[in-house]
């Protein structure tokens, strides 16, 4: 198959982490979307566990294409890595658990407790601040008593059993996972932020890598699409893919009900809100992460 | 009774004015040099991408802001200086204690260096860093989990440095003290504690290295409150780079500092002592 640039690659890296809010990239590795719509290109799919070591193989140059939080994306951009913005994936889909015997019982009640989020800086944290200000709430670095600590969205519900937190902001089907132990959802995907229109996953490929691969590129978001169509239109289809590209990667098995009441909590989507991104933006800013909003317009890939 | 001390030689050949501006003007022709290759390398030359080796411009940037910045995100690394330094001193603090009691106990008897002495020889191997995970699980997640890494590290060589300096105590003074009454715990306390100083006080200074690593290692991984440690990580997570390199730097800074201040009081007490000779 030719290639339209100078520099055809003959791999495709792909980043993603194994959570419900990067479903699109499950579906298409678990049908083999991706790898169909590449041609004789080889998908070379890594799974990370948060934004952190993603943008860190972003930055070497390990990764062509990622699935990952606007939080870690906007992040990346800003600080002038290669990073295009190349549409969106999933919407809402974190949700606020409260430890059963921790006596929250609504964002009020989180004055003085420790809440782990999947990673300092990370989307979760950056709406989790959001909401400690709405609260009239800070977390320690800021010089309130709310106790922010990175927890791997995997490793929370051991982090509840031994007490190491009394909150978690995370994405599904962390959130469900947690609520079927007994846990309490006290914020919904909803009352999170923005009603719940704020994207929790995006899709960003590598600038050098696009220009240099525009046919790829093109042929990825088709599969991508593809993806994001089947989850929309078969939801009992995709969730029994999901699972099982879930179990392929942790080893482990979600049951169907509690997937089913993480799928319900988020949305599939390829528009990038641009808008919802921006906010985003000013959020980072807000909580000392960046200094200044940038265009991030000028970051979409067109 | 007091030990006797060999009539000081106040001004040894290092400590002469002129020396110490020497050695100033060689250290900042260093670090000028180091600017110069570091400004070369990424401003001039541009060999690496800023999101990978920042210019030393832009790690100034950050440390200006994060030291004396007045806007409402700024400020953050003096805080995390605050944090840090409240941590080590007590954590420093609670390991002289302990390591002085633990040295006195070993010095006092031989069983117990023999047995103690050889097993914290071989803690002390042990990276700081390996016991994080095991603090984490033993005391949860939070500062009694960093203070237990950095007591731990700091003890030992205080631990060691005073069982050690008791029994390399010149046999002369031994035999004076007890000649002159002294015997038991008074012939360790009044004789051969006061005799043992200088060698306790290298003992301190290593305690503090291996507190002050401890420390950075344990925030690093225990992050949630004001620390370097999580200065280290939001700079990591939020792909700052110019931040990680601004706070590695005030970490050294901090640790130089406070290991001059050890070594100047070292030297003072080895020169009273009359252990330093003019060459």
């Amino acid at each position: 198959m030719p290639h339209a640039s100078a520099q055809p690659a003959t791999t495709v890296r792909l980043g993603f982490f194994p959570n419900l809010t990067h479903a699109p990239a499950l579906i298409g590795l678990e049908r083999g979307t991706f790898q169909k719509a590449l041609g004789s290109v080889k998908l070379d799919a890594k799974q990370f566990v948060s934004g952190t070591t993603l943008t860190e193989a972003f930055a070497a140059g390990q990764i062509d294409i990622a699935y990952v939080g606007p939080g870690p994306a906007i992040s990346a951009a800003t600080r002038g890595m290669p990073v295009q913005f190349l549409a969106g994936a999933s919407e809402a889909g974190a949700v606020l658990v409260a430890r059963k015997d921790s006596g929250i019982r609504s964002y009020k009640d989180l004055a003085g407790k420790t809440v782990a989020v999947p990673s300092l800086g990370n989307t979760q944290d950056i709406s989790l601040r959001h909401i400690l200000k709405e609260q009239g709430l800070k977390s320690r670095n800021d010089g309130g008593d709310v106790t922010i600590v990175p927890i791997p969205p995997a490793d929370t519900l051991a982090a509840f059993v031994g007490k190491r937190a009394d909150a978690t902001l995370v994405p599904e089907p962390w959130g469900a996972v947690l609520e079927a132990q007994g846990h309490r959802v006290i914020g919904s995907e909803k009352t999170v932020w923005r009603g719940g229109q704020y994207p929790t996953t995006i899709v960003i490929v590598n600038a050098k890598f696009a220009d240099a691969n525009p046919g790829l590129v093109t042929a990825f978001l088709k599969a991508h699409t593809e993806a994001v169509a089947f989850l929309t239109k078969n939801p009992a289809a995709a969730q029994t893919a999901v699972n099982a590209q879930l179990e392929k990667l942790t080893g482990e098995k979600i049951d169907l009900r509690v997937l089913q009441r993480a799928f319900a909590r988020t949305r599939f989507t390829t528009t990038l809100d641009l808008d919802a991104l921006k906010e985003y933006a000013a959020l980072n800013v807000e909580a000392g992460y960046a200094r200044n909003t940038p265009d991030l317009a000028s970051f979409v890939r067109k | 009774m007091t030990v006797s001390r060999a009539p000081g030689d106040s001004v040894t050949p290092a400590t002469r004015p002129s020396g110490r501006w020497r050695t100033l003007a060689w250290q900042v022709i260093g670090l000028l040099v180091i600017v110069a290759v570091w400004w070369l390398v990424t401003d001039v030359l541009k060999l690496y991408p800023p999101y990978v080796f920042p210019s030393p411009h832009a790690v100034w940037t950050e440390v200006a802001y994060g030291l004396w910045g007045t806007g409402p995100q700024d400020g953050k690394l003096l805080s995390a200086i605050g944090g840090s330094l409240r941590r080590v001193l007590i954590g420093y603090a609670a390991a002289v204690a302990l390591g002085g009691v633990v040295g006195l106990i070993m010095g006092a008897w031989p069983p117990v260096r023999t047995s103690l002495g050889a097993y914290l020889t071989g803690v002390q191997s042990v990276p700081s860093i390996a016991f994080v995970p095991f603090a984490i699980l033993f005391l949860g997640l939070n500062e009694r989990a960093v203070l237990f890494v950095v007591i731990l590290e700091g003890f030992i060589p205080v631990a060691l440095a005073v069982s050690g300096a008791l029994l390399t105590v010149p046999p002369a003074l031994r035999i004076a003290g007890r000649t002159l009454g002294a015997h038991g715990p008074m012939l360790t306390w009044r004789v051969l504690l006061p005799a043992a100083v200088p060698n306790v006080l290298t003992g301190l200074r290593t305690a503090w290295s291996f507190a002050w690593r401890a420390l950075v290692g344990g925030e690093l991984l225990i992050a949630g409150s004001k620390s370097l440690g999580e200065q280290l990580e939001v700079g990591r997570n939020t792909a700052n780079v110019a931040l990680v390199l601004a706070t590695i730097i005030i970490i050294g800074v901090i640790g130089g500092l406070f290991d001059l201040l050890l070594r100047t009081v070292e030297a003072r007490v080895r020169r009273d002592y009359g252990l330093e000779v003019a060459q």
